[in-house]
């Protein structure tokens, strides 16, 4: 033993091509250098210990506490070489080498090996939950598949909840996520690209899609974003949305986040790409058009008529939370003609009195809206609720009884908060709250016209807009025709034959069976005639 | 790697552009000038008018499928010579940074009338020429986004508006047809050219298309499209007001939708939905023109790029658009230079240009 151990000793450290320094045969100068490399690190445990007939084979398991599975380790490492070691014959030349392909190809019943010579991926392996396994009298280790850590359950996604559709939502856990897309796609074309991304968070990050529908370009592309990311670490999904998006001026997302997994297989199987990472339960889909963000996955499992009602639904929403405010705001004091008569005389009446101009009305009530929904959020769900009633019952009627808001301005501020809920994509909603407050100010300034102008900068920057080279307002900007099948309007099942064609290739994706069932159905009168 | 500006304007946009760009300011009041220059007959003359300008955008698509991939801009200068070419490009630019500042101020008047009353000229003028720049620095690209996204949102609207007006029409207003002598209808056909200026800017627009060729079927289209709307708009504000009232209306589109009132319909008066499809449009052609002169003056001085000329040029608009002292002024200055400039741009360049260039066995074929 002591003979091969004396062959490299000394401080005459090797590196391998990569510059990474290797394993030294001597398991003590591995274990030294592991010490040192990892020092004050107390929640790596050195495992040693000696098997064979004379207790002089020695090895050495390094894993973290916590994250590795002390169990597989026991069952799978500890139990299985204690007995498998006494088959090395005792006069084998370099019973090392021979220890090593014997615990490699057979000793462990683990799935999860990987060779491995050198200590720095030694060190990652360790940090990432794998267990490392050192032989004396070998550079060479095995790594071990042990990851196993606490980690939350597949649960119900809080913030994206259907009537209908699966429960399961995505978790903190990279693997397990990327296995509740592979469960809706089982095909071979779903490909996953595995990258780490952050100099010392290592964190796994996953770029999904469907091989023969996904535009070769896109992926090239996102790859090609993640890649030019150097930082220090990636704490979750929205670090790598911020890094890789478009136009970081833009008020509207041109990433869309989803919990949901089987929102991710859908958006693969129109020719979208997926990006995955690890201790995010958000998903990022690119490329993203403003038409996405109002779809919500329950649209194809319900009815298509009760989905396309359901869609213009949340357009109409949209286009109420964006103008709303600004429109009341234009019409008290600009144009008050262009309401019916009695109408502008019960909005006058309910105005009497009140201190301020519309703008300021409207401004003070939207801004205690916004607090409040703040405040709601923060708070533990019980006590959340309990805000809502004191911010919206007592502060409402309050403030309107102390003459300070009149009531028509509750009213549109709550119809306005309402229609701002229902739009699916939380951030396409924020984008919205912001943009109106300016539509607000150029209401207050240039009245209906100012509002136009406004809605018409707004046209034109979303027409600008692009999101991974697809352009923001596709399919109405596009040109595409059958494009139009998913946006505003869903038509039945059985006419979305293609995935969208500004998206993706290898478009047919459903053949009509309705004229098979139609048939079925009449050779079953004629049946029932004879 | 990705295509970041492809540059690319599909044969649906050109359609979509070359209609946006049409139906602007003239179409609030082409009824009142039609009834003006043949009565009942309006509808007619517009019908010939439009019958006359597919003539027109077809030679325009001829000469621009001779040299696929270049504009105006570029082959004018092929065809006639580089300095020629420069001077007419430039005089095309001049010709539309008028077009920009005439329809920016007429709207801006209408803004007065109809919404704000106190509010300084200057302002409405400049707010709208601003929201105009930061389309216009996106590029072609955008721009035949925002005709194609602008369209149904102009359109929809404005059909359900003008049919809601059905019960007010009398269709007997339109009586007698063909009454108007042949020469008096053809003489007619000049006065209502202005409302078909815009066309002219195909001859840019096809330049961007992959495929120049394909531009014959939107191109027509579109026309069509245009004389049909015009007709319509003609024959509601005849059959609803009869010829003699809607000659006296300054905008009788205005009128006409002012007219219709529905019973539980929540807003009385439909001044706002006028002022919002009055502005898409003004908006649209605005941007589809200003673009073009951005781009015509950067290829005059050789430029890459069409950006820079952007803001400058708004400086321009706004000056030009404040000269005129009051509508009935700016009126008649575009009646003294608009028939002109839109007949040599639209027929006569296009003609000679094409002609030269089939003389010189220019370009394809």
């Amino acid at each position: 033993m002591g003979f091969f151990s004396t062959k490299r000793s000394g401080k005459a450290k090797v590196e391998n091509e990569m510059g990474k320094l290797l394993n030294s045969k001597s398991i003590e100068e591995n274990t030294e250098r592991l010490k040192d490399r990892l020092r004050d690190c107390d929640d790596i445990v050195y495992k040693e210990f000696r098997v064979g007939a004379e207790q002089s084979l020695k090895f050495l398991l390094v894993y973290t506490d916590g994250m590795s599975s002390r169990d597989m380790l026991n069952d799978a490492v500890l139990n299985a070489l204690m007995i498998h070691a006494r088959e090395v014959p005792p006069d084998a030349t370099e019973p090392g080498e021979e220890l090593y392909r014997l615990v490699r190809y057979g000793g462990l019943p683990a799935s999860e090996l990987a060779d491995n010579d050198n200590l720095e991926d030694a060190i990652l392996a360790i940090l990432i939950g794998d267990a490392v396994l050192f032989i004396d009298t070998t550079e060479k280790s095995i790594i071990i598949g042990a990851k196993g850590w606490p980690m939350r359950g597949v649960s119900e996604p809080n913030t994206e909840s259907l009537i209908r559709g699966p429960r399961d939502g995505f978790t903190e856990t990279f693997r397990v996520n990327t296995a509740l897309v592979r469960r809706r796609i089982r095909d071979h074309k779903l490909k996953l690209k595995q990258m780490r991304v952050g100099k010392r968070s290592f964190t796994d990050v996953g770029v999904m899609y469907i091989e023969d529908i996904v535009k070769p370009e896109l992926v090239e592309e996102v790859t090609r974003r993640i890649k030019t990311i150097d930082i220090d670490a990636i704490i979750e999904s929205g670090y790598i949305e911020q890094l890789i998006e478009d136009n970081y001026m833009s008020p509207f997302p041109q990433i869309n986040v989803t919990e949901r997994p089987d929102e991710v297989a859908a958006s693969l199987y129109e020719g979208r790409v997926a990006i995955l990472v690890d201790n995010s339960p958000f998903a990022l889909i690119v490329p993203t058009t403003l038409n996405s963000l109002f779809q919500s996955p329950e649209d194809y499992y319900d009815r298509w008529y009760v989905a396309t009602i359901l869609r213009s639904l949340r357009y109409v929403a949209s286009i109420i939370s964006l103008v709303l405010p600004a429109l009341y705001i234009a019409v008290t004091s600009f144009h008050p003609g262009i309401l019916p008569a009695k109408l502008v005389i019960s909005i006058a009446a309910a105005r009497q009195g009140i201190p301020f101009p519309a703008l300021i009305e409207a401004f003070l009530l939207e801004v205690t809206f916004e607090l409040l929904r703040e405040a709601g959020l923060r708070l533990p769900a019980p006590i959340g609720s309990a805000i809502g009633i004191v911010g919206g019952i007592v502060i409402g009627s309050a403030a309107v009884e102390a003459g300070i808001v009149s009531p028509i301005m509750v009213i549109i501020v709550a119809i306005t908060a309402i229609s701002s809920f229902s739009i699916p994509s939380y951030s396409l909603s924020v984008g919205f709250r912001m943009l109106r407050f300016s539509l607000m100010v150029f209401a207050g300034v240039l009245g209906l016209y100012g509002i136009m102008l406004g809605v018409l900068l707004i046209l034109s920057h979303l027409v600008k807009l692009k999101s991974f080279g697809i352009p923001y307002m596709s399919p109405y900007v596009s040109s595409v025709g059958s494009d139009f099948k998913d946006t505003i309007i869903r038509v039945p099942s059985f006419l979305m034959g293609r995935r969208p064609l500004t998206i993706a290739r290898n478009t047919v994706r459903l053949k009509n069976n309705r004229h098979l069932i139609n048939q079925m159905e009449r050779e079953g009168d004629n049946d029932d005639k004879k | 790697m990705m295509i970041k500006n492809n540059d690319n304007v599909s044969p649906y946009q050109i359609a979509m552009i070359i209609i946006m760009s049409v139906i602007s300011v003239g179409v609030f009041s082409i009824a009142s000038d039609a009834a003006d220059a043949a009565g009942t007959d309006g509808w007619l003359v517009i019908a010939l008018a439009g019958a006359l300008n597919i003539l027109a955008v077809v030679i325009i698509v001829k000469l621009n499928s001779r040299f696929p991939g270049k504009t105006f801009a570029e082959y004018s200068q092929i065809v006639i010579g580089t300095i020629l070419g420069k001077i007419l490009t430039f005089l095309f630019a001049a010709y539309l940074l008028l077009v920009i500042a005439y329809v920016t101020r007429a709207f801006t008047e209408v803004i007065k009338i109809f919404l704000l009353f106190r509010t300084p000229t200057e302002v409405i003028m400049l707010s709208l020429i601003l929201v105009c720049t930061y389309i216009v620095r996106g590029g072609v690209e955008c721009i035949a986004r925002i005709n194609e996204l602008i369209f149904p949102i102009l359109f929809i609207p404005f059909f359900i508006v003008l049919f809601f007006g059905l019960p007010l029409m009398d269709f007997s207003n339109l009586l007698p047809v063909l009454q108007t002598p042949a020469d008096k209808m053809l003489t007619a056909i000049p006065s209502l050219i202005f409302s078909f200026g815009g066309i002219e800017l195909a001859l840019f627009y096809i330049g961007f298309m992959k495929n120049p060729r394909k531009a014959y079927k939107p191109a027509i289209i579109a026309v069509l499209f245009i004389t049909l709307f015009l007709v319509m708009v003609t024959v509601f504000c005849i059959a609803t007001f009869g010829k003699n009232a809607t000659t006296q209306f300054l905008w009788p589109l205005v009128n006409y939708i002012r007219a219709i009132s529905l019973p539980g319909l929540f807003i009385e008066r439909l001044d706002g939905v006028i002022l919002s499809l009055w502005m898409l449009t003004v908006f649209t052609t605005i941007v589809s023109a200003y673009f073009i002169v951005s781009y015509s003056i950067s290829k005059v001085v050789g430029t890459k790029e069409q950006k820079q000329y952007v803001l400058p040029l708004a400086i321009i608009i706004y000056y030009l658009a404040l000269q005129p002292d009051s509508l009935a002024e700016l009126y008649e200055w575009g009646a003294a230079i608009f028939p002109y400039a839109i007949t040599s741009f639209l027929y006569a360049v296009p003609i000679i240009l094409l002609l030269i260039a089939k003389l010189r066995k220019l370009g394809v074929r």
